[in-house]
């Protein structure tokens, strides 16, 4: 069967349709002044010649999701012994996820080396990304916020994707790349698409080639731990920084979670939710004891993370995917590629350690 | 703009006893701006006024308190200012006030509106009337009266109404264009049920990311905020409409008396949601019941503070 | 106790220790009979009623909130009433804009020896809820829940 077909744009919602048969289809929705994931629906027009406002990361990491459901009762024959039942809720279905970034693709790559690590898989992660298949879009004309070739990724970066569809003229040219993909594209709406692949990868190389030069991150790992100790540069850094969630949530790789537990009487339910690093309780313990308990010391774990803690254990791949949403969507336009910049650039002044 | 220059002087004359001064300089991209901290006289060439100033920088003064700040004020900024004295959360002799006579900021979401995209924006030049923005693939000649946010349009403090050093020529009739609250009037005419319907609509995109309540002044009770408090357990932390409502009502009704519709909630929102409408409402009605406006009056107590035996404002229900 | 199914709508009271609930202990006792909808939460003082209190019961089922508290220059505590009618008139008139009909609300003063006066705010509150009919409530998670109801009933 051949990898690579053609996809006339008017076809493009019938397509969709088709697959909303089987499965959950999410696409790009203009919501307000923003563009989201929904649901898809055929009468609804689809946002897509822009990167939306919001990653597609709640297809596959909800932004709250029941994990156990629990029932406490007692022991009629001891009633100071209580019993607890839990019944975990697993998600069920399948998905598909149209209009996703080759940026917000790859986040979910990011994940799968924490929550599907070789010891241990997390149950809820695997069961909903093992049933969710990824049409990603490649990006004709990056932004200047992109910097996804800085992170070893590329307007193209075929990373996490299922299928990527190209636009070109009157159309979309699309490739599997793995064996869910080609399940993907057995629809008889499509054609062979080799007469286009020259077109499709003309698309990629202007996309490409429009970026500024990227600069060496391979030090970022090592000057990001060489800054570790100076509160100065973090506080500098982090001065403007509101320490909201904003770049957090919006961010294709963020994924730390909270776990809270909801009781009414005899029955509760257990489920975790999306938390964020920014926040000043995220390290809060128990004992009332804050290890980063301003703002320069979070926004230091927050970069550190992404630019050297990860790479350090995982390959030197760097967790950040480049698409540039904690610039856009900073409400005081905090820009990271900035601040790694002069991690790695930064010199100590004569005099000091 | 013409007194930018006095600005900096002024700034270069008092920077030596402060242990900064916070203003606005330039960002990743021709159309914003970013909130600049000046701690050495090198950092003071990159200050920039203009109508892309659009942060209210009074957010930051309650956490540098006991630090000598001095900080650039729009007239709705002052009025933060002013509130934060008011409620005791920073003090007067460490703050060095900077006044300038603001004719208005942008809306980036109108600006967005009118080019259609704004990821690629290679300059942006401004004249008194117009604001030429340059993207990659066309030029457009906005008038700058169109951009500039709905709360410049209806604004009755121009310039910084408390100041150390004020810049500039005070604006000499501060007559609005606009009367007040025209965005509630036109939410109010839906009718009940269909407001329900509208905040249940616009609401379901919200993250919970709180940076509506981060960019807010006079959000400060930072570890200890109700939205996240486990005790007493006002909000669920499950991905449910109805915390994500109840939460605005509690933002807004912790803000009653002391909101002072600098915008910056909405403006922050990642996702575009109209919250400014709630805390609007709730401006409105404390005019109309108590004659009273935040920030103001350094002086003044905030109504939810204080009662009369006999309210004015406020009859009994018959039954 | 469940709600009577088709007779009874909810409406939750929030009443003064000293004046209302000692006025509704009266009603009681002098078997001043009222609509069985109401159901009473006693506090301390009006003014230890956050406003908040009303939209939370509202927003979790509730069709209408009734609050009550001493006549003001009479609070047991001196004041606490007077900041309770503030924050309360300024609450009644910010509920129509989250979709509540501002009626779903009411605060009142009554003392502990007006029993029959109880008895008619109760009856004429509970009336005025019924005529309303039920509250708009939220059926589920994520906005569709509710949404596609809504339009559906249209």
């Amino acid at each position: 069967m051949d990898s690579i077909k053609y996809l006339k744009s008017t076809d493009l919602k019938h397509w969709l349709e088709e697959l909303a048969r089987e499965n959950s289809v999410f696409a790009p929705r203009a919501e307000g002044d923003s563009v989201i994931f929904a649901p898809f629906e055929p009468k609804q027009e689809m946002s897509i010649k822009h990167a939306p406002t919001v990653p597609p990361k709640k297809t596959v990491f909800p932004q709250s999701e029941k994990l156990v459901d629990f029932t406490y009762s007692k022991d009629p024959e001891n009633l100071g012994r209580v019993m607890i039942e839990g019944k975990e809720i697993l998600p069920e279905g399948t998905a598909v996820v149209f209009g996703g970034r080759p940026c917000d693709v790859r986040g979910f790559t990011m994940f799968d080396r924490v929550y599907l690590a070789e010891k241990t898989a997390d149950i809820y992660y695997k069961t909903r990304r093992d049933n969710t298949s990824f049409i990603t879009l490649a990006c004709e004309k990056p932004e200047n916020t992109c910097f996804c070739h800085w992170v070893g990724s590329s307007p193209s970066d075929t990373t996490g994707s299922d299928v990527m569809a190209t636009p070109i003229e009157g159309g979309y040219v699309l490739e599997a790349f793995t064996e869910r993909g080609q399940d993907l594209l057995t629809s008889r709406l499509l054609e062979n698409g080799d007469r286009w692949i020259l077109e499709a990868q003309e698309v990629h190389t202007i996309a490409a080639g429009s970026l500024t030069e990227a600069p060496n991150l391979s030090q970022a790992p090592q000057k990001l731990l060489d800054v570790f100790d100076n509160m100065d540069f973090w506080e500098n850094a982090a001065a403007k920084c509101l320490s909201c969630g904003a770049c957090t949530y919006l961010c294709p790789s963020c994924y730390c979670f909270n776990i809270t537990d909801e009781t009414a009487g005899m029955q509760g339910t257990r489920f975790r939710s999306w938390d964020n690093c920014m926040s000043a309780q995220f390290t809060m313990e128990a004992s009332g004891h804050n290890p980063r308990p301003t703002k320069a010391h979070r926004l230091k774990n927050r970069i550190g993370h992404k630019f050297s803690y990860y790479p350090t254990i995982h390959n030197r791949i760097i967790s950040c995917c480049g698409c540039g949403r904690c610039i856009k969507s900073c409400p005081v336009s905090l820009d990271i590629r900035e601040i790694v910049l002069e991690a790695i650039n930064y010199e100590p002044a004569a005099g000091e350690e | 703009m013409k007194f930018q220059e006095e600005l900096k002087n002024s700034i270069r004359k008092v920077l030596p006893e402060l242990d900064m001064v916070i203003g606005w300089g330039k960002s990743f991209d021709p159309l914003h701006a970013t909130p600049h901290f000046i701690r050495r006289q090198e950092d003071i060439d990159e200050l920039v006024i203009s109508p892309l100033s659009v942060h209210n920088l009074a957010t930051y003064l309650p956490g540098l308190r006991g630090k000598k700040v001095g900080i650039v004020v729009k007239g709705c900024d002052s009025r933060s200012v002013i509130e934060l004295l008011q409620e005791n959360l920073i003090d007067r002799k460490n703050v060095t006030i900077f006044g300038f006579p603001c004719t208005g900021v942008v809306d980036q979401t109108k600006i967005k509106k009118a080019m259609g995209h704004t990821g690629n924006i290679e300059s942006c030049d401004m004249s008194d009337t117009a604001i030429v923005i340059k993207s990659k693939d066309k030029t457009r000649s906005l008038p700058l009266s169109e951009m500039l946010a709905d709360k410049c349009h209806s604004c009755r403090y121009p310039d910084a109404i408390i100041s150390d050093h004020f810049v500039g020529d005070r604006i000499a009739d501060p007559a609005p264009a606009a009367a007040d609250y025209q965005a509630l009037a036109a939410f109010e005419k839906l009718s009940v049920s269909e407001r329900f319907g509208y905040w249940l609509k616009e609401l379901d995109r919200c993250t919970r990311c709180y940076a509506c309540r981060n960019a807010c002044p006079l959000c400060v009770c930072r570890d200890h905020c109700a939205a996240e408090s486990r005790d007493p357990h006002w909000l669920s932390q499950e991905n449910n409409v109805r915390d994500k409502l109840m939460f605005q009502v509690i933002h807004a009704y912790h803000l009653a008396g002391r909101c002072t519709e600098c915008g910056e909630c909405q403006r922050a929102c990642p996702v575009d949601i109209p919250v400014l409408l709630f805390k609007q409402k709730m401006n409105k009605e404390i005019r109309d019941i108590f004659h009273y406006e935040a920030g103001v009056d350094p002086e003044a107590t905030p109504p939810l503070l204080s009662f009369k035996m006999k309210e004015e404002n406020i009859t009994e229900k018959v039954w | 106790m469940p709600v009577l199914e088709g007779k009874e709508l909810r409406i939750v009271g929030f009443l003064c220790n000293w004046c209302s609930y000692g006025g509704a202990d009266t009603a009681g006792v002098g078997r001043f009979s009222q609509p069985t909808d109401l159901r009473i939460i006693r506090v301390p003082c009006s003014g230890r009623i956050d406003p908040l209190f009303i939209v939370k019961a509202l927003m979790n089922g509730a069709d209408g909130v009734l609050v009550s508290g001493c006549h003001p220059r009479d609070c047991h505590y001196s004041e606490g009433n007077f900041y309770a009618r503030r924050r309360l008139e300024i609450m009644q008139r910010f509920l129509p804009v989250l979709g509540y009909e501002p009626e779903r609300f009411a605060y009142t003063w009554v003392s502990a020896s007006e029993g029959q006066r109880w008895q008619e705010v109760v009856k004429s509150f509970t009336d005025q809820i019924h005529k309303l009919g039920p509250a708009p409530k939220i059926l589920g998670p994520q906005a569709s829940d509710t949404l596609s109801l809504m339009a559906a009933a249209l």
